[in-house]
């Protein structure tokens, strides 16, 4: 008998780090015991390269590109504790649809029963960017992944996505898709950062799930190819991870959030420039004094 | 194989299967790289099923798998079927509607229309998504129809963007409280159509087909078939069984006790294979698996599993020594009229084995034949359906047998290769062309006009018939010109473009 296979998808804005601390939850996991596969749902393929020694794989479109019948574990390859890497791969940029390729290579993946028969405890998809297009809101819906995380600093653009997503996702939740799990807040190393995050969340009725310092450490096993887990295993910042990949572990209640709609929003990050201004003016003022 | 049922979308053949579209060679040669035989064709790869493929540079168009969907989903009676397309995706089923209604007379059914809407997707849908249209679809479907079950077909169009068709029809199933089934068939998904039949079957084993049956009813045999004429009915009567015939023509109903009957039989395993499989596999309903229903050989060899599997065996004995003696002083008379012939068959692949087996009973040579897609194996896997084999063994080779997607300008020399007297064919695209070189075509409309024993007079008096205006079609040969260059039409290789392009 199979176990209850957990799945998870992590979105966020491009660049926020999704690969990086999907990746070194994927690697904690692995260190727990856990059965894990890591699915990079992004054309640029490379979600699971700290998992490979910076190693690219070839893609699941990259297969279905060459020929017509593609195995599916073609496009299965072990990494850092045994985790299962596989890469979605897409088209060129400016060509074809990203969005398309997701689903191809999910479907691929669900049809060859590959989740069933490798025996997996969890699977984590790192998915791009932003909910889009029907392409990228793959994970999300019809029950493929049951808990969304997502990535996001207390940047707007990186809080604007988040919040995209709570649409897509509250949109799907009455349908039998994903719900949310919590946010991740990444890059959080000042209180006012963490202030910002904090109001988001509450505004939108989502839970952190971890705070996760920026740090040199996971830039320097990044630069060598690695995860942190695997890099700096003693490092304060691998502990992070691993809390954080404890608690997705043991995550059980995802809810519909409760996304701001754009003026809202608008007038949400009105309200924090303008603190933000007096703060900084507070502060030159107190300077001159 | 273990078919997956849990994902939404069924496996398209080239995956399941190993299906192919291009293919020229005898037909010993292509059973021989097939799976059901003895492995691969070397330097293909090291599955079984991989068969070496002549891919031609361009095609001249053909059918796609949601056509296949429009004439099995959309031919069920009480349910209504939404192609969730653009509206030229919907213009098949004006050939659909007058074969639906001409299938319904010869059953003896009430005639009716098919009954289908098309969400009509623009580009406007294409960049907003099309879910609130197809959503409203399904309303205007209930209300004016009221069905007993709503199909979703899908197409090219919201498959590339990714429209979320699951979730509209769960709403909607909630709210109408009857089946509505999503069938993914979009169209650049398969390289051949026959994916669509299968995309059909999935859906109805999905959401449609009795999952707990409370009762058995053992006398009760699934018949999988398109709109032929009633000849199982005559026939398993003669063993005591009642036909239930999937999935044109049927009701929902019907195809709901599909997991009740005693057994899954159908007039041609390209059709029938993914359904049966699935069946047995689901509900244990045993798929008979025997040679095809053709020829003396098939049909004795199919009715005596039928019989051991539903336990009748005497009365099966007793038929076939009945048919045997009724029909062979009819063949003796016609043989000596067909002599000499030669026929070339260009069908659906396992349909066109069983054909050529009773094209050879009945004394008519064939040395070519054009199927539209060979599958390697069937679902099933098993050697006794293996209908390519079977032809062989008990008919002889075919020395040109040709797979190919249905491609007039290839069609040309493949008939020049052999120059039959005439053709059989059941897609009549190619039927025009054939007129065009002086040669008649016997159209098969009723496909199980040629099945069973009654099936060789059949078609041996068809092939005396269509002979008949022989005259007709060497006059139009001689006043109409082909639209080709005279390379082309000097060219002996019906694949030298795919092999230039190789």
């Amino acid at each position: 008998m199979a176990k209850q296979l957990k799945q998870i998808a992590i979105y966020g804005k491009g660049g926020i780090g999704k690969s990086t601390t999907t990746s070194n939850i994927s690697a904690a996991l692995a260190e727990a015991g856990y059965k894990v596969m890591q699915f990079g749902a992004d054309p640029k393929a490379d979600s699971t390269n700290t998992l490979r020694g910076g190693e690219y794989i070839p893609s699941v479109l990259d297969l279905l590109a060459e020929r017509r019948r593609v195995d599916a574990y073609e496009a299965i390859f072990q990494g850092f504790g045994g985790i299962y890497c596989v890469e979605a791969g897409g088209p060129q940029p400016g060509v074809g649809c990203a969005g398309r390729g997701i689903i191809t290579a999910v479907e691929l993946l669900k049809q060859q029963r590959v989740f069933e028969e490798l025996d997996l405890d969890i699977v984590i998809y790192d998915v791009l960017g932003d909910v889009v297009c029907g392409g990228f809101a793959v994970p999300v819906r019809e029950g493929i992944a049951e808990h969304v995380f997502t990535v996001s600093s207390s940047d707007f653009m990186a809080i604007y996505a988040a919040n995209n997503l709570f649409r897509g996702i509250e949109r799907f939740s009455n349908s039998g898709g994903a719900l949310l799990g919590g946010i991740i807040a990444n890059s959080i190393n000042t209180d006012f950062q963490r202030e910002v995050i904090d109001d988001f969340a509450a505004h939108t009725d989502t839970p952190i799930v971890q705070y996760v310092p920026r740090s040199l450490t996971v830039t320097q096993a990044e630069l060598s190819g690695r995860t942190t887990i695997e890099a700096a295993p003693q490092s304060a910042q691998a502990d992070v991870y691993r809390q954080l990949a404890r608690r997705i572990a043991e995550h059980t209640e995802s809810k519909v959030p409760t996304p701001l709609n754009p003026p809202q929003l608008r007038e949400w990050s009105a309200r924090w420039a303008d603190h933000l201004v007096a703060a900084e003016r507070a502060e030159a003022e107190r300077q001159v004094a | 194989m273990v078919l997956n049922l849990k994902t939404s979308s069924v496996e398209t053949r080239e995956q399941r299967l190993g299906t192919i579209i291009g293919w020229d060679g005898t037909a010993s040669k292509l059973a021989d790289e097939s799976a059901f035989s003895r492995g691969d064709c070397g330097g293909c790869g090291t599955k079984a099923r991989r068969v070496c493929e002549l891919e031609g540079p361009f095609t001249q168009g053909s059918v796609c798998s949601e056509q296949m969907v429009e004439c099995q989903a959309g031919n069920i009676r009480d349910a209504v079927l939404i192609q969730h397309s653009p509206i030229g995706c919907g213009a098949g089923q004006v050939i659909y509607n007058s074969i639906y209604r001409n299938g319904l007379a010869m059953r003896g059914l009430p005639v009716q229309n098919i009954r289908f809407i098309s969400t009509n997707l623009r580009e406007r849908d294409m960049v907003y998504g099309g879910a609130e249209k197809l959503a409203e679809a399904i309303r205007l479907a209930v209300e004016r129809h009221q069905p007993k079950a709503v199909f979703i077909a899908t197409s090219c169009a919201s498959g590339i963007i990714g429209d979320d068709i699951e979730s509209v029809a769960r709403t909607a199933e909630a709210e109408f409280g009857i089946p509505i089934i999503p069938l993914h068939c979009e169209g650049f998904k398969s390289k051949h159509w026959s994916t669509g039949f299968d995309a059909t079957q999935h859906g109805i084993l999905r959401q449609i087909v009795r999952r707990n049956p409370e009762k058995r009813q053992d006398d009760l045999i699934n018949v999988i078939n398109l709109w032929g004429t009633d000849v199982f009915s005559p026939m398993l009567g003669e063993l005591g069984l009642r036909v239930n015939y999937v999935v044109d023509m049927a009701t929902v109903e019907e195809l709901a006790q599909m997991s009740e009957a005693r057994a899954t039989v159908s007039f041609c395993y390209t059709l029938g294979t993914y359904l049966a499989t699935a069946l047995e596999q689901e509900f244990g309903v045993e798929q008979i698996k025997a040679p095809q229903p053709y020829g003396f050989a098939g049909t004795d060899a199919w009715l005596r599993e039928l019989a051991r599997v539903t336990g009748r065996e005497a009365q099966a004995e007793d038929y076939i020594a009945r048919e045997h003696a009724r029909v062979k002083p009819l063949l003796d008379e016609l043989r000596p009229k067909l002599k000499g012939l030669k026929g070339y068959v260009a069908t659906g692949s396992a349909y066109s084995h069983g054909l050529i087996g009773v094209l050879r009973e009945i004394g008519v040579e064939v040395d070519g034949s054009l199927v539209f897609h060979h599958d390697p194996v069937y679902d099933s896997e098993d050697p006794r359906q293996d209908s390519l084999g079977h032809l062989i063994e008990n008919y002889g080779d075919v020395r040109h047998f040709t797979v190919g997607n249905r491609q007039q300008y290839q069609f040309y020399n493949l008939l020049q290769r052999v120059k039959p007297d005439f053709i059989i064919i059941r897609h009549n695209g190619l039927a025009p062309l054939a007129a065009r070189l002086g040669i008649p075509a016997i159209p098969l409309g009723d496909e199980h006009h040629a099945l069973g024993y009654q099936g060789m007079v059949n078609l041996g008096e068809s092939i005396l018939a269509a002979l008949q205006h022989r005259k007709f079609h060497k006059d139009i040969a001689k006043r109409v010109s082909l639209p080709y260059k005279q390379s082309w039409l000097a060219q002996k290789d019906p694949f030298a473009l795919a092999r230039a392009a190789s």
